[in-house]
Order: structure tokens, then C-alpha cells, then sequence
């Protein structure tokens, strides 16, 4: 192999793309030691009441914990310098993720039908020879 | 396509010639290989062994069914029968057939890539899916399993049969499909030749695509609600199990998450298998593409939709059952959508009734039947009374083996002089599939009435309304004819891959890159030249080539041939 | 390898169904995001059972989750955090061609890797003394605890997020479920890491011994996207489990 081809094959590709920068990866890093700070700190350090507003609560957990995947997901697994085809499945996989939670809706709008269901009568999650009539 | 039609010079290749049968002879060559075309055969050989098991059970099945009071099993094994019959078929048939036999062998040669993106993945896939398999027959053997192939908690979890062992089998036959499938799609993105860009892609690839999708976000899924299910069983812990504290109903949602969709993971391919049969025997060129393109990826992602309809009669809400049943109907757009394009695809076509084309046109003609009938199960107001009736068995019957099976065998028959380098008795070919087609009919169409009637699945006898018995006689008889069907093509293929004639690259006069520019068989690399694309798939022109094809010769005489 | 594979000068081997270098890094790491997909979807049905039970049963969970060592928790989260940083710089330094530099980052993710299950021994091994494993041993409120329940938010949610109250543990049935959740999620968890720990030491034998697999650094890459999805799924087990509002 003549240096000159050699030369045009690293430029091909033998390299990466694209290299997180250390100073990136030091940054990111305190980033996400930050959110684990923030994280316990949220969940014993807010007062009264929103610490006892359950809906508060969990939803800034989980906005930490999103900002922190982001973090992992965009630099870290290089989604944010990937070809477009990497985008796609990064995106589409966390996307699809939330079809799940159709299944969700099953269980909040069995309240509106007019039969009990499962948990309107607790006995019901008994043993069958065991469950007692809901009155 | 002139240079291929018999009174053109049949380039009769040399024998000798070296290809990916006879690149080596010994078993280790076949066992520890990496050649896509290989890996295919293996796949080959171990789902029909699969599907051998599985019929064996249906045969058992229906025996039983002749009488109201039956004759051959016991309650629990008759239990343990269907449940063989609905596992082997389901998760070691028909999810893998398509496309682990002929996905495996044709994706690479149809896209112009040497061998798979990940050769060594693929052959661990094929050794997890026979791990897999052995595990699921130790269970069968050991005592078997009497769940049903849907495992519902609590009879899952409170039966004392070989259920856990089962299940770890087909979890990791689970993780087998799912690699296939990261090997899928890493091969249509990644390995096309110069020149193919998706809109000329066979169509065959973007159901398989699709299919690779669908398995990828759906198996895991069932994957880890088996798994679940195990766990429940060893350790006690309750997930599912309402004496535990678990919601039952929660396993059905997850279980049917991927199983619907798995519906689709064994039709879709057989959808890419027929479009290509289709535009070959009509020669013409497909109509509306992209439309069926592109329907393959709305079933795909609509298919995740809709698995609520399976628990109508579960204690799912109203509410969720209406708006699974919507969606259920307009699923049925992207695959009416297919079928009105294959059946334009014949107008004005030249049409060749070879062996696989009459598979083709039995899938079309079954598939719809198992589709409107299908519509039933969908509005929640007739699923009350059909649901959990010999009504759904023969619906997904129709749609699986009139569906699957046929495409399946049209693609085996359609590609077996690429996959082999050999032709078939074209004359048994025809009779086979006339024989599964008429065989198919009576088995399961008196399935529907039995079932209209009340009859329930599942049930081993039926003392109580004798005057089914006219019905299920009816259905085992033809059940015997099909048994005939599906052992002919076992026969004469085995043949033509020793005794048959030798065929040329093209015997079919198809278009598509394995045809034109592969040797029948394929060398090992797929392609003596590089492969370069330069028009669109299907252009086939229907006045050139009014012409017979080799292959038909032979039995032109005895069967009238075309004209 | 050699049979299969033509070498283009001194770069990376290229193997023989692929055309270039660039083809085949980016088919590895297409292929590893789609098993990443899968994965997202395995934790995710995990994650859905969990948002049901811990819907319905609120109350129960927040009794039970006090039972987590929350610290214990915490140190873990860090420990795979800063592994899944080693393995930034792992690849950072892989892509430089840094063997040494890579090998080293590579140690210290394995050491944090067994570190994490070190502490997780721990913890499994004080909800054993606690009789908490949800099999035929659990018995909850063995360690009882004593909680003050009220807050001025219940008096004040919508009627449709009233949820039903138990005695101050919880009705042990459910809290059952919640160690059944528990026990299936970070084992699962746990799995991973320790497959995880097998394809970090295969790969760093595999580059001590100069192996011919590994000729760039896209094998360094894969396994680092793997371990960032595990450390991915670590980051949500932690609130949802360690730290449950009331």
C-alpha cells in the first residue's frame, strides 16, 4: 500500500466521525452528578406541602431523571453526532416505548363502567373460592 | 428477459460448477457456517421438523374431535395436545418460517450484498432457536404442558405441568427472532448494492423490513412477561397471579402486545413472498408500489394498536375495547389495500398458472376469507357471542395457514431452483397445491359453522349437541387431504433436490437481482460481478413474454399448459 | 478471521460482505441501537407493570419503599455513573487510538461494575434478614417502623386521584408486589451489568492479546453503548424505587 492510498483510506473512514472532546465528557459528567445531587436533594429538601404533592414529586424525580438520559443518550451514546439512521432508532425505540402505556387507559376508565371491576371490589384479587359477594 | 425462455439457448450450466452446496461436504461446513444460504437450509430443515411435530398434533386433535364423546385422549392430554399443536406452530413455525428460511437466503442476494451484515450472529440465532426448540420438546417430553400456546395466568402459573421449562424455551427462541431481526435491518440499511436505492427494492424486502421492525419492538415484550411468568412459578413472586396481589388481565394486555403483532410478523412476510410471485406469473409490473411498500409499514405500526381486541371478554374497559376495535377496522385499509393491488397487478397480465402462482391465488383467495371474517371478531358486539368458538379457530386458521403456509410454500416452490439449482415435477407441484387448497376449504370451513353454532375451542368433546359431529367429520376428512397436501411437496422437493433437473439462473424468466445476476445455485459470495442497479424492479412487460418457461414443458402435455 | 476478511492497508479489517470500513462501522452501530430498541421495550413492559401497581397501590409502595436503604441506593447510582463516564473516556480514547489510556478507563468501569454488585449483595442481603425476599418467607412489618400519615395535599386532590388508604404499612399483599417488582427489576438489572462485566473483560483481553477482532474502535463503542443503556436504566430505577414521594 503506497502512503498516498493510506492517507485517503484514514480520511475514508478508518476514523471516527466524530470524538467527544474530553472537556465535553468532564462537562457532561458534572451534569449528571448534578442531577443525582438534585435528585435527592428534591426528595427530603422541598417543604411542605408541595413535598407531601405526590404528582409534584414524582414528576420533578422523573424530569431529573429524563434531563439525565438525555444527557447519556445525546453525548455519551453519540446520538447527537450520529447519521440520521442512528437518530431514527435512538428516537423511534424511546418513542415507542410510551405504546405501552396505552394499556394505562384500560385501567383508568374502567371506573366509568357501570359493572365493578377488578378494583372496585378488593376481594376480588382472592383466591376464587375465597372471593365474597361485593353486597 | 428473451435470453432466458426455452426455445432461447437454456444455458445449461456445468454441473460442476462450484456453488454454496458444494463449496464443502462436510457437516461441519454446514454446522459451523456463516454463508447466509446455509443458515437458510439449516432453517430449512429444522422448521419443517417443527412443523411435523405440530401436525402430528393436529392429526391427534382432530382424530379426537370425531366423535361428541371422544375416543383417542384423555381431558389432559388432549390439553396437552393442542397446546403442542399451538406451540410448535406458532413460536418454532410459523414466526421463523418466512422469514428465517427464505428471509435468511434471499435478503442478501436480493439486495446485492455478499452475506448477511452479521453472518456469525446469524447462525448463534439459528443455534438458539434449536436450543430453544430442544427445550420446548423436553418439556413436551418430560410431561408436557397444558396452558394453551397463551399461557394465561393464573392456569399458567397454578398448572403443575412442565410450563417454566416450555417457557425459557421460547424465551430464548424469542431472542433468536430478535436477532434475525437486528440482522435484518442492519442489512437492508446498510448493505444495498450501488444503485439500490428503496424504491427499487423488491417488495419482498420491505415486508421483511417491516416484519424485522415489528419483531424488534414487539418480542421483547412477551420475552420479559414468559419470563415473568417463570419467575412467578419458581419464586412466588406475583406479578400476575391475583393470589399473590397481581392483576391477571395485566398478563393478557402483555402478552397479546406482542402477540398481535405477531400475527403480522408471520403474514407480512408472506405478503412480500406473494407480490413478488404475483408480478412474475402476470408479468407485469407491480401496481401501486409504493402503496404496497408502504402498507407494509402501516400494518406494522398499526398492528401494535390493536391487541386489545383479543380481550373483549376480558374485564378490559368498554371504552378501551371501542377504541381497539376502531383501529382494528381500519387495519383492515393496509391490507385490503395489498390485495386490490395484486389483483390489479393480474389485470391484463399474461398469467401463468405455475405451481407457485396457484399457491399465490389460494393465499389471496383464503387470506380474504380469514380477513372479513376477521371483521367479525373485531366489532365487539358479534365477539361476544363468536369469541372462544370454533369461529376464531378456523378465522386464524385461514389467516395462518391459508395465509402463511401457502406463501410459504409458494416461496418455497417459487425460489427452490435458486435455493437448490434443480426444478420440481411442475406437474405434482400443480396437483400438491390444488390438493392443499382443496384439503385447507374443507377442514376449516366447517369449522366457521361449527363455531357459528356454539361450538367452543378447546373442547375435547361435545356430547352435549351430537348433530356437530357431521361438522367436525367433515373437518377431519379434509384435514386428512391437506395432511396428503403439505406430504407431497415433502415428497417431490426431497427428490428434485438429488434426482431433479438442473435449472438455469432463471428458470422462471423473473425479474430481480438473485434471478439475473446469481447462479442457480448461488456461489458462496452471491455474485461472480459486482452488482450495480440501474432500473426499477418489476419491469416486466406482458406482450414480450406471452411465452412458456422452461419449467413448463415438461408438463405442458399432461396438463394443457397455457394455450 | 482471515479467510473471511481483506485487509485495506493498515486500517481496520474490513470483512468480506462489506465494501468499506465506513459500511461496516456503521452497520455495527446501526445493528446495536436496534438491539438497544429491544432493550428499551424489554425494561419497558417492567417499567409499565410497575407504573400500574405503583398507581393503584400507592400508598403501599411509599410504606414499602422505606425498607430501601435510599443511601445504599445512591451510592450505587453514583458508582455506575461515574463508570459510565470511564466508559466515555474509554471510547473518547479508543477513537484516539490510546490503547493504554483505553485500558485503564476500561479497568475502572469493570472495578465500578463490581463494586455496583458488591452493594447490591448488601442490599439484597438486608431485605433477607428483613424477611422481604417475595417468596413463602416474606413477612412484612417484621421491622416495624412507626410513620405520621397526613398531608395537607389529600384533603385537596381531584376525587378521581383519591387513593384507597390502608393502616399505616400498607396492606402486605401488595407490598409483596412491590417487592416482587423490585426484585425483578434490579435483578434484571443486575444481569445486565453482569453481562455487561463479561463483554468489558472479553474486550479487554481481546485487546491485550492484539486479537484480530479487534482492529478499531467500533467493538469499544458497542460495548460502550451498552453499558451507557444499562447505566440509562439505573437512572430511573433510582427515584422510582429509593425515593418514592409520599
Amino acid at each position: 500500500m503506497a502512503g498516498h492510498d493510506h492517507s485517503e483510506l484514514t480520511k475514508g473512514g478508518a476514523h471516527p466521525h466524530h470524538v467527544l472532546p474530553q472537556g465535553m465528557i468532564f462537562l457532561i459528567a458534572g451534569g449528571l452528578f448534578a442531577g443525582m445531587a438534585a435528585t435527592i436533594g428534591a426528595a427530603f429538601m422541598i417543604p411542605e406541602p408541595l413535598h407531601s404533592n405526590t404528582f409534584f414529586m414524582q414528576s420533578l424525580a422523573l424530569a431529573i431523571a429524563i434531563f439525565k438520559a438525555c444527557l447519556v443518550v445525546y453525548f455519551y451514546m453519540g446520538v447527537k453526532f450520529g447519521t440520521r439512521l442512528v437518530k431514527i432508532f435512538a428516537y423511534g425505540g424511546f418513542i415507542w416505548f410510551f405504546t405501552l402505556f396505552i394499556m394505562m387507559a384500560d385501567y383508568v376508565s374502567r371506573p366509568l363502567e357501570p359493572v365493578p371491576g377488578w378494583e372496585t371490589v378488593p376481594s376480588s384479587a382472592l383466591p376464587r373460592n375465597t372471593v365474597e359477594d361485593p353486597e | 428477459m428473451s435470453a432466458t425462455l426455452i426455445d432461447n439457448a437454456t444455458a445449461e450450466q456445468p454441473r460442476n460448477d462450484r456453488n454454496y452446496l458444494n463449496a464443502d461436504h462436510t457437516l461441519k461446513s454446514w454446522l459451523l457456517t456463516v454463508d447466509h444460504k446455509r443458515i437458510g437450509i439449516l432453517y430449512l430443515i429444522a422448521v419443517t421438523i417443527f412443523f411435523f411435530i405440530g401436525a402430528v398434533a393436529a392429526a391427534m386433535i382432530r382424530y379426537e374431535l370425531t366423535s361428541p364423546h371422544g375416543i383417542l385422549l384423555s381431558s389432559e392430554v388432549y390439553n396437552k395436545t393442542f397446546s403442542a399443536h399451538g406451540i410448535y406452530m406458532v413460536f418454532q413455525f410459523l414466526v421463523v418460517a418466512i422469514p428465517a428460511v427464505l428471509g435468511n437466503f434471499l435478503i442478501p442476494l436480493m439486495i446485492g450484498a455478499r452475506d448477511m451484515a452479521f453472518p456469525r450472529l446469524n447462525l448463534l440465532s439459528w443455534y438458539m432457536f434449536m436450543t430453544g426448540g430442544l427445550l420446548i420438546t423436553l418439556s413436551f417430553i418430560l410431561g408436557g404442558v397444558d396452558a394453551g400456546w397463551t399461557f394465561y395466568v393464573p392456569l399458567s402459573t397454578l398448572s403443575e405441568t412442565q410450563i417454566s421449562l416450555c417457557l425459557v424455551g421460547i424465551f430464548i427462541t424469542g431472542f433468536s427472532s430478535i436477532f434475525t431481526a437486528v440482522n435484518f435491518i442492519a442489512t437492508i440499511h446498510k448493505m444495498r448494492a450501488p444503485g439500490m436505492t428503496w424504491y427499487r427494492l423488491p417488495l419482498y424486502i420491505w415486508s421483511h423490513y417491516s416484519t424485522a421492525i415489528v419483531i424488534l419492538l414487539g418480542t421483547p415484550v412477551v420475552a420479559i412477561t414468559l419470563f415473568l411468568v417463570v419467575v412467578e412459578r419458581g419464586f412466588g413472586f406475583g406479578i400476575f397471579s391475583p393470589e399473590l396481589g397481581g392483576d391477571p388481565v395485566l398478563f393478557q394486555h402483555l402478552f397479546w402486545f406482542y402477540s398481535h403483532p405477531a400475527v403480522y410478523i408471520m403474514i407480512l412476510p408472506a405478503f412480500g413472498v406473494i407480490s413478488e410471485i404475483i408480478t412474475c406469473f402476470s408479468r407485469r409490473p407491480i401496481f401501486g408500489y409504493k402503496f404496497i411498500a408502504y402498507s407494509s409499514l402501516a400494518i406494522a405500526f398499526l398492528g401494535f394498536l390493536v391487541w386489545g381486541h383479543h380481550m373483549f371478554l376480558s374485564s378490559q374497559s368498554v371504552l378501551q375495547g371501542l377504541i381497539f376495535s376502531i383501529i382494528t377496522w381500519i387495519l383492515a385499509v393496509p391490507s385490503a389495500i395489498k390485495v386490490f393491488n395484486w389483483t390489479t397487478t393480474m389485470y391484463k397480465g399474461s398469467i401463468h398458472f405455475s405451481t407457485p402462482m396457484l399457491y399465490a391465488l389460494g393465499f389471496m383467495g383464503l387470506f380474504l376469507i380469514g380477513g372479513l371474517t376477521g371483521l367479525h371478531l373485531a366489532s365487539i358486539d358479534t365477539d361476544v357471542h363468536l369469541t372462544g368458538t370454533y369461529f376464531i379457530v378456523a378465522h386464524f386458521h385461514y389467516v395462518m395457514v391459508g395465509g402463511t403456509i401457502m406463501g410459504y410454500l409458494g416461496g418455497i416452490h417459487f425460489w427452490f431452483p435458486k435455493m437448490f439449482g434443480r426444478t420440481y415435477s411442475e406437474m405434482w407441484g400443480r396437483i400438491s397445491a390444488m390438493i392443499v387448497f382443496v384439503g385447507f376449504n374443507l377442514t376449516f370451513f366447517p369449522q366457521f359453522i361449527v363455531g357459528y353454532l356454539g361450538m367452543p375451542r378447546r373442547y375435547h368433546y361435545y356430547y352435549f349437541a351430537p348433530e356437530w359431529q357431521f361438522y367436525h367429520i367433515l373437518s377431519t376428512a379434509g384435514s386428512t387431504v391437506l395432511g396428503i397436501g403439505f406430504l407431497l411437496p415433502g415428497i417431490y422437493l426431497t427428490y428434485a433436490i438429488f434426482k431433479g433437473k438442473k435449472a438455469g439462473p432463471n428458470p422462471w424468466g423473473a425479474k430481480g437481482l438473485e434471478w439475473e445476476q446469481a447462479g442457480s445455485p448461488p456461489i458462496t459470495e452471491n455474485f461472480e460481478k459486482p452488482v450495480l442497479v440501474l432500473e426499477d424492479p418489476y419491469n416486466y412487460n406482458p406482450e414480450e413474454d406471452s411465452k412458456m418457461y422452461e419449467h413448463e414443458v415438461e408438463s405442458a402435455d399432461m396438463l394443457g399448459g397455457r394455450k | 478471521m482471515s479467510g473471511h476478511a481483506h485487509a485495506q492497508g493498515d486500517g481496520p479489517e474490513v470483512y468480506f460482505q462489506y465494501e468499506d470500513i465506513d459500511q461496516q462501522q456503521e452497520s455495527y452501530v446501526v445493528g446495536m441501537w436496534a438491539f438497544l430498541m429491544t432493550e428499551v421495550m424489554f425494561f419497558g413492559a417492567l417499567f409499565l407493570i410497575y407504573t400500574l401497581y405503583r398507581w393503584k397501590f400507592h400508598d403501599t409502595f411509599f410504606f414499602a419503599h422505606e425498607q430501601l436503604n435510599w443511601k445504599m441506593g445512591g451510592l450505587n447510582t453514583a458508582v455506575l455513573l461515574f463508570s459510565s463516564v470511564m466508559v466515555a473516556f474509554a471510547v473518547h480514547f479508543a477513537q484516539k487510538g490510546k490503547k493504554t489510556a483505553q485500558l485503564i478507563c476500561l479497568g475502572m468501569t469493570l472495578m465500578c461494575a463490581f463494586g455496583f454488585l458488591v452493594i447490591k449483595t448488601f442490599e439484597y442481603g438486608a431485605k433477607g434478614d428483613h424477611k422481604l425476599y417475595p417468596n413463602y418467607t416474606f413477612e412484612y412489618g417484621a421491622h416495624d417502623k412507626d410513620h405520621k400519615v397526613e398531608s395537607w395535599w389529600d384533603d385537596n386532590l381531584p376525587a378521581f386521584m383519591h387513593i384507597e388508604k390502608k393502616e399505616q404499612h400498607g396492606d402486605p399483599k401488595n407490598a409483596k408486589l412491590f417487592y416482587s417488582i423490585y426484585f425483578t427489576m434490579t435483578g434484571l438489572h443486575g444481569l445486565h451489568v453482569v453481562i455487561g462485566i463479561i463483554a468489558i473483560t472479553s474486550l479487554m483481553v481481546l485487546i491485550m492479546i492484539k486479537s484480530p477482532l479487534i482492529t478499531d474502535y467500533v467493538p469499544t463503542e458497542l460495548v460502550g453503548l451498552y453499558w451507557h443503556f444499562v447505566d440509562l436504566v439505573w437512572i430511573f430505577l433510582y427515584p422510582l424505587f429509593y425515593l418514592i414521594p409520599r
